[in-house]
C-alpha cells in the first residue's frame, strides 16, 4: 500500500522570484502568499468575533431584566448595528475568507491563486474597511445606530448624524474587497486546477467557495451603487432616498437586500462545504451522493439572487410580488433538504470517530434543521406579517448563522489548524468548548422563538414587565456568558495550541484530498510537485486503492513564484484617502476634506500604473 | 489540572442534559407568564386569525420533519461507532440515485403542498374589504415616537390609542412623517410599514371586546422601543359603546375645575406646549401649523391608559416627570425642554389630567 511518505522522495523545485521575499513585519505588509494572506483574514476574523461577541454580551445585559437603564436609546441601537455589521463583515466572512485564501489553492493542487496582488488589495482594503466603520467611535463617540440592514431615511442626514458616514465608507471599502476577491477565486478555481482535477472532481469545500465568490462577484454591486446614493444624499445633498423631492426609501430596501440574500448563503455555503469535508474523513466513507451536495449548493447560489423580496413582505410590495417571493423562497428548503439527507446518509453504514471537528461538523446538521424549519415559517406571507422582525426571526437567523455558519467555522479551525500551523488543538479543551458553546447556543437562541411568538420584537432596548417576556429574556442573557467563555476557551486553545499543541504531521486525519499530502505548515510553494488527480479523493485512492497512486515524479520542477510588492497596498490606501475626502468633504475647523478626494484619484491612478508596470 | 479537565470533559454529555433540563424547566417557568401579545394562542382578529392557522400548520410539520431528522440522526450516532480495535474500512459508498431522487422529490411534493395554501391565504389578507358595509377609516401616521391617528369621517385626530368597534371591519392607512416605522399590534393583524410618501392599507375585523397592546416593529431612531399602540375594542352596544366613544370624543374638552388645573392650563398656554399641541375648545393648531414635529391631540388626554406612547401609565406623577423632561423618559424625544418648575409641572398634570 502506497503512503504519504512517497511523496517525501519528491525533488525540491528550482524557483524563480524577482524580488525575494522580506522577513518580519516587512514580510507581512508586502507578502502575496494566499497562506499568509489567509492567516491575516482569519486572525482578523477572530479578533472582531470577540469583538461583535462583546457587544452582544453588552446589549444582552440592558435587555436581562425588563426596565433597565444601562444601554438605552442609540447607544443600544448602535451595539446591535455594529454587533451585526461587525458579526457579518468582519468576523464570518474573514474567516470564510481566510479558509478560502489559505485552501482553495492547496485543494486544488495550486502553487497560488490566480492574481496574487489582487488578493493582497482584497485583504489590505479589507482592513482599511474595518478600521473606517469603527472609527466613528473614535471620532464621534458614537456607533453607527441605523441597524445593519441601514433602513433609509433613517440613515439620510435629516435623522442620523456622522457615524452612519463611517457606515457607509467602511462597508464600501468591503464592498470593493469582496468583489475583487469574488472574480479572483473564480478564476483561480476555474483554471488553475492540477492536471486531472475536472470540476466534478474539485473539493465540495472549493465547490462552495466557488459558488460564493460568483455571489460575491454579483451580489456586492447593488448594495455598492446603494451605500454611493446614499454617500450622495448624505454629502452633495441629492434625494435617492428622500420623499419629499420624488427620491424613494424602497430603492434602498431592494437594492440592499438584492445583496443581503445572496450573501446570507456566502455566510451558510462555506460551512456546508467544511461539513462535506470533515464528515467523509471520520466516517471513513466517501460524501455520500457527493454529485448532488454540490449541485444542490450550486442551486441554493442561483435561486439566492430570486428571493430577496421575501425580506419586505411588510412593506406593501403587493400580493403579486410576494406571491412570487414566497414562492422562489420556499423553493430553497429542497436544496438544504437535500444537503441535510446525504449528510445523514454519509453517517449511514459508518464507523465514526468523534474528535471535536466532528462534534462541530455532525451538531451542524441539526441545529442549521432548525434553523431552516424556522425560516419556512417565515418564507410563508401570511406567517411573516407577524415573524417579521420578532425575536422569532433573530432566534431563525442565530440558528442558521451561529449553529450553522459559525459551528462550522470553528469545526474547520478544528480540523484545518493542524495544517496552517503545524500543531494540534488540544482535544480536552476542544471538547468543553463544544459542549459549552451547544448549551450556551441554545439557552441563548431557543427562548427567542418564544419571545417572537409572544410579541417582542428586535431591536428594542427596554420592555415593560408585563408583557411577559422576562425569563425567556434572563435565559437569552445567562446562555450568552456560556457562549462568550466557551469562545474565550477556544481562543485560548488557538494560541497554547501554537506552542504546546502535538506535532501534527503532513496527514493527522487520515484525510482524502490534496492539502494533507504536503508539509503542516506547507512550504512557500505549497507542492515539490504538481500532483496528478485522478479520482475525487485523490489523496485517499493514494493511499488505499492500489493502482491509484498519485505519480512522485523524477525530476525536480521549475517554477516561478510571485514577488513581495507595496503596491496592492498603495491602492487601498488611496482609496481610503478618497474615502477620508468624502467623510470630510465641507470640511473641519474650516479646512475643506475634498482636496483629499483629488488627492486620493491620483494615488489611485498613479498606484495602479505602478502596479501593472512592476516586474513580477 | 489536565486530568480534571479530562474528567469534567468526560461528563460533558450527561452535564449537556443537565443544562437542557434546566432549559425546559426555564421555559416552563415562562410558559406560566401571561402573554398579552400573543397573536397564535389568542388570535382577537380575523388577519390573526389566519397568520395563526400558519403558524400551527407549520409548527405541525416543521415537528414532524424535525423529530425524523433527528431520530435519523441519532440513530446513526448510536449504531455507526467505530469499535476500538476495529481498523477495517467500511463499506466505501459512493451514494444511491433511488435515494436522490426520491429525497429530492418528497421535499419538492411538500414544497407544492404548502405554498398552495400560502398564496391563497397571502390573497385573503390582501383582500379589499366589502365597500357596502360599515368601515371605520382611519388615517394612521407614525412619527418619531408616536402615533398620530385621524378619524377623517368621524372628524377626530388623536394619538396612539386606537378606538374600534367589535365586529366592525377596520381600515387603515398608513404612512409616516419622518422614518419607515411599523404598526404591529399581533393579536388583531400582522404587521405593515408605515413608509413616508406613501399610504399602504391594512385591514382587519376585530373579534373580542377588549384592549390589546402592540408597538413599533422596525427601528426608527433612538426611541424606538418606546412607541406603542393600545386598540381599545369596543362592544356594540351599552354605555361602553364605540358610538358612544365617538360621540364623546368630539365634544369639546370639558372646562377646568379645581385650581391647581386653571394653573395648569395657563402654564400650557403660556409657556409653550400650544405651539405643537392641540386641546380643541382651549387651543387648535391649524392644520397648515401642524408639522412632522408637532405633537398629538391632548384634547381628552385624561381619558388615555398611557402616556407618551405606551411608557408610562397615564397618572399625575407620571405627567409631571414626563413635561419637567421628556428627554429622561424617552432618548432623543421631540417634545421641548420647557424647563417647567416642580410646581407648574404639577399643574400641568392636574389640567392634562381633567381633561377626559
Amino acid at each position: 500500500m502506497a503512503s504519504i511518505a512517497d511523496f517525501a522522495a519528491a525533488q525540491k523545485p528550482i524557483y524563480h522570484q524577482e524580488r525575494p521575499s522580506k522577513t518580519g513585519l516587512m514580510d507581512w505588509l508586502t507578502t502575496v502568499d494566499h497562506k499568509k494572506i489567509g492567516i491575516l483574514y482569519g486572525g482578523a476574523g477572530l479578533f472582531w468575533l470577540l469583538i461583535g461577541g462583546l457587544e452582544a454580551l453588552l446589549f444582552r445585559i440592558q435587555l436581562a431584566r425588563p426596565d433597565q437603564h444601562i444601554f438605552i436609546g442609540d447607544t443600544y441601537n448602535g451595539l446591535v448595528t455594529m454587533h451585526a455589521t461587525t458579526m457579518v463583515f468582519l468576523a464570518v466572512m474573514p474567516m470564510i475568507a481566510g479558509f478560502s485564501n489559505y485552501f482553495v489553492p492547496l485543494m486544488i493542487g495550486a502553487r497560488d491563486v490566480a492574481f496574487p496582488r489582487m488578493n493582497a488589495f482584497s485583504w489590505w482594503t479589507f482592513f482599511a474597511g474595518s478600521l473606517t466603520i469603527n472609527a466613528s467611535l473614535l471620532f464621534c463617540g458614537a456607533f453607527p445606530a441605523a441597524g445593519w440592514t441601514g433602513y433609509a431615511p433613517l440613515t439620510t442626514k435629516e435623522f442620523s448624524g456622522m457615524p452612519i458616514d463611517f457606515w457607509w465608507a467602511g462597508l464600501t471599502l468591503l464592498a470593493v474587497s469582496s468583489m475583487v476577491a469574488g472574480v479572483n477565486f473564480v478564476v483561480t478555481i476555474l483554471n488553475l486546477r492540477a492536471p486531472g482535477m475536472t470540476l466534478m472532481r474539485v473539493p465540495v469545500l472549493t465547490w462552495m467557495m466557488l459558488v460564493i465568490q460568483f455571489l460575491l462577484a454579483f451580489s456586492f454591486p447593488p448594495v455598492a451603487v446603494g451605500l454611493i446614493l446614499l454617500a450622495f444624499d448624505r454629502t452633495f445633498g441629492t434625494v435617492f432616498y428622500s420623499t419629499g423631492m420624488g427620491g424613494d426609501p424602497h430603492l434602498w430596501q431592494h437594492l440592499f437586500w438584492l445583496f443581503g440574500h445572496p450573501e446570507v448563503y456566502v455566510l451558510i455555503l462555506p460551512s456546508m462545504g467544511i461539513v462535506s469535508e470533515i464528515l467523509p474523513v471520520f466516517t471513513r466513507r466517501p460524501l455520500f451522493g457527493h454529485h448532488a451536495v454540490i449541485f444542490s449548493g450550486v442551486f441554493i447560489g442561483f435561486v439566492g439572487f430570486g428571493v430577496w423580496g421575501h425580506h419586505m413582505f411588510t412593506a406593501g410590495m403587493g400580493p403579486i410580488a410576494d406571491a412570487a417571493f414566497a414562492s422562489t423562497t420556499a423553493i430553497v428548503a429542497i436544496p438544504t433538504g437535500v444537503k441535510i439527507f446525504n449528510w445523514i446518509g454519509t453517517m449511514y453504514n459508518s464507523k465514526m470517530t468523534f474528535p471535536t471537528a466532528m462534534l462541530f461538523a455532525i451538531s451542524f446538521i441539526p441545529m442549521f434543521t432548525l434553523g431552516g424549519l424556522s425560516g419556512m415559517m417565515h418564507a410563508s406571507p401570511p406567517l411573516d406579517l407577524q415573524q417579521h422582525d420578532t425575536y422569532f426571526v433573530v432566534a431563525h437567523f442565530h440558528y442558521v448563522l451561529v449553529g450553522g455558519a459559525l459551528q462550522g467555522l470553528f469545526a474547520g479551525f478544528y480540523f484545518y489548524m493542524p495544517k496552517i500551523s503545524g500543531k494540534m488543538l488540544n482535544e480536552t479543551l476542544g471538547k468543553i468548548h463544544f459542549w459549552v458553546f451547544l448549551i450556551g447556543f441554545n439557552v441563548t437562541f431557543f427562548p427567542m422563538h418564544l419571545l417572537g411568538n409572544h410579541g417582542m420584537p428586535r431591536r428594542i432596548y427596554t420592555y415593560p414587565a408585563d408583557a411577559g417576556w422576562n425569563t425567556e429574556n434572563l435565559l437569552a442573557t445567562g446562555g450568552v456568558f456560556l457562549m462568550a467563555g466557551a469562545t474565550l476557551l477556544f481562543v485560548y486553545n488557538l494560541i497554547t495550541s501554537l506552542k504546546n499543541g502535538k506535532d501534527a504531521g503532513s496527514d493527522p486525519w487520515d484525510a482524502n484530498t490534496l492539502e494533507w499530502m504536503t508539509s503542516s505548515p506547507p512550504p512557500v510553494h505549497n507542492f515539490d510537485f504538481t500532483p496528478v488527480v485522478l479520482s475525487e479523493r485523490p489523496l485517499w485512492d493514494h493511499k488505499y486503492t492500489p493502482g491509484m497512486e498519485i505519480p512522485v515524479p523524477e525530476q525536480a520542477e521549475e517554477i516561478h513564484m510571485p514577488s513581495p510588492s507595496w503596491r496592492p497596498m498603495w491602492v487601498s490606501a488611496s482609496a481610503g484617502l478618497i474615502i477620508v475626502g468624502l467623510l470630510t468633504f465641507s470640511g473641519i475647523a474650516g479646512i475643506p476634506g475634498w482636496p483629499l478626494c483629488i488627492v486620493g484619484a491620483l494615488g489611485v491612478i498613479f498606484s495602479v500604473y505602478a502596479w501593472v508596470t512592476e516586474p513580477v | 489540572m489536565s486530568n480534571a479537565l479530562r474528567t469534567l470533559s468526560k461528563r460533558l454529555p450527561s452535564l449537556a442534559s443537565t443544562a437542557m433540563l434546566l432549559l425546559l424547566a426555564g421555559l416552563a417557568t415562562a410558559c406560566d407568564e401571561a402573554h398579552p401579545r400573543d397573536a397564535y394562542a389568542h388570535p382577537a382578529g380575523d388577519a390573526s386569525e389566519i397568520s395563526a392557522w400558519f403558524y400551527n400548520m407549520y409548527l405541525v410539520l416543521d415537528t414532524i420533519i424535525f423529530v425524523g431528522v433527528l431520530a435519523a440522526f441519532f440513530i446513526a450516532l448510536i449504531k455507526f461507532r467505530k469499535k476500538p480495535g476495529d481498523n477495517t474500512l467500511p463499506e466505501q459508498s459512493f451514494g444511491d440515485p433511488r435515494l436522490e431522487i426520491a429525497w429530492t422529490i418528497v421535499p419538492t411534493l411538500v414544497v407544492l403542498g404548502i405554498t398552495i395554501p400560502t398564496l391563497g391565504g397571502l390573497f385573503e389578507l390582501a383582500k379589499r374589504p366589502d365597500q357596502n358595509q360599515k368601515i371605520i377609516d382611519i388615517e394612521v401616521t407614525g412619527k418619531q415616537w408616536w402615533w398620530e391617528l385621524d378619524y377623517k369621517k368621524e372628524g377626530i385626530n388623536t394619538g396612539n390609542e386606537m378606538h374600534v368597534e367589535v365586529g366592525t371591519q377596520v381600515m387603515l392607512h398608513l404612512t409616516s412623517a419622518d422614518v419607515i416605522h411599523a404598526w404591529w399590534v399581533p393579536r388583531l393583524s400582522g404587521k405593515r410599514d408605515a413608509t413616508p410618501g406613501r399610504s399602504y392599507p391594512l385591514n382587519f375585523r376585530p373579534k373580542e371586546v377588549g384592549s390589546f397592546d402592540g408597538q413599533c416593529a422596525e427601528l426608527c431612531g433612538a426611541s424606538h422601543a418606546l412607541m406603542g399602540i393600545r386598540i381599545i375594542v369596543h362592544p356594540k352596544d351599552g354605555p361602553d359603546s364605540y358610538e358612544n366613544w365617538v360621540k364623546h370624543t368630539k365634544e369639546v374638552a370639558a372646562k377646568p375645575t379645581t385650581p391647581a388645573a386653571e394653573a395648569g392650563q395657563k402654564v400650557f398656554m403660556g409657556k409653550g406646549c400650544v405651539a405643537c399641541h392641540s386641546i380643541s375648545g382651549v387651543s387648535e393648531l391649524a392644520v397648515g401649523a401642524r408639522s412632522r414635529t408637532s405633537g398629538p391631540n391632548l384634547t381628552h388626554v385624561g381619558s388615555r391608559d398611557y402616556i407618551a406612547a405606551h411608557t408610562l401609565k397615564n397618572t399625575p406623577e407620571n405627567i409631571a416627570t414626563w413635561v419637567k423632561n421628556p428627554q429622561a423618559v424617552k432618548p432623543g424625544a421631540l417634545m421641548t425642554n420647557l424647563g417647567l418648575t416642580d410646581q407648574e409641572a404639577k399643574d400641568v398634570a392636574a389640567f392634562l389630567t381633567s381633561l377626559k
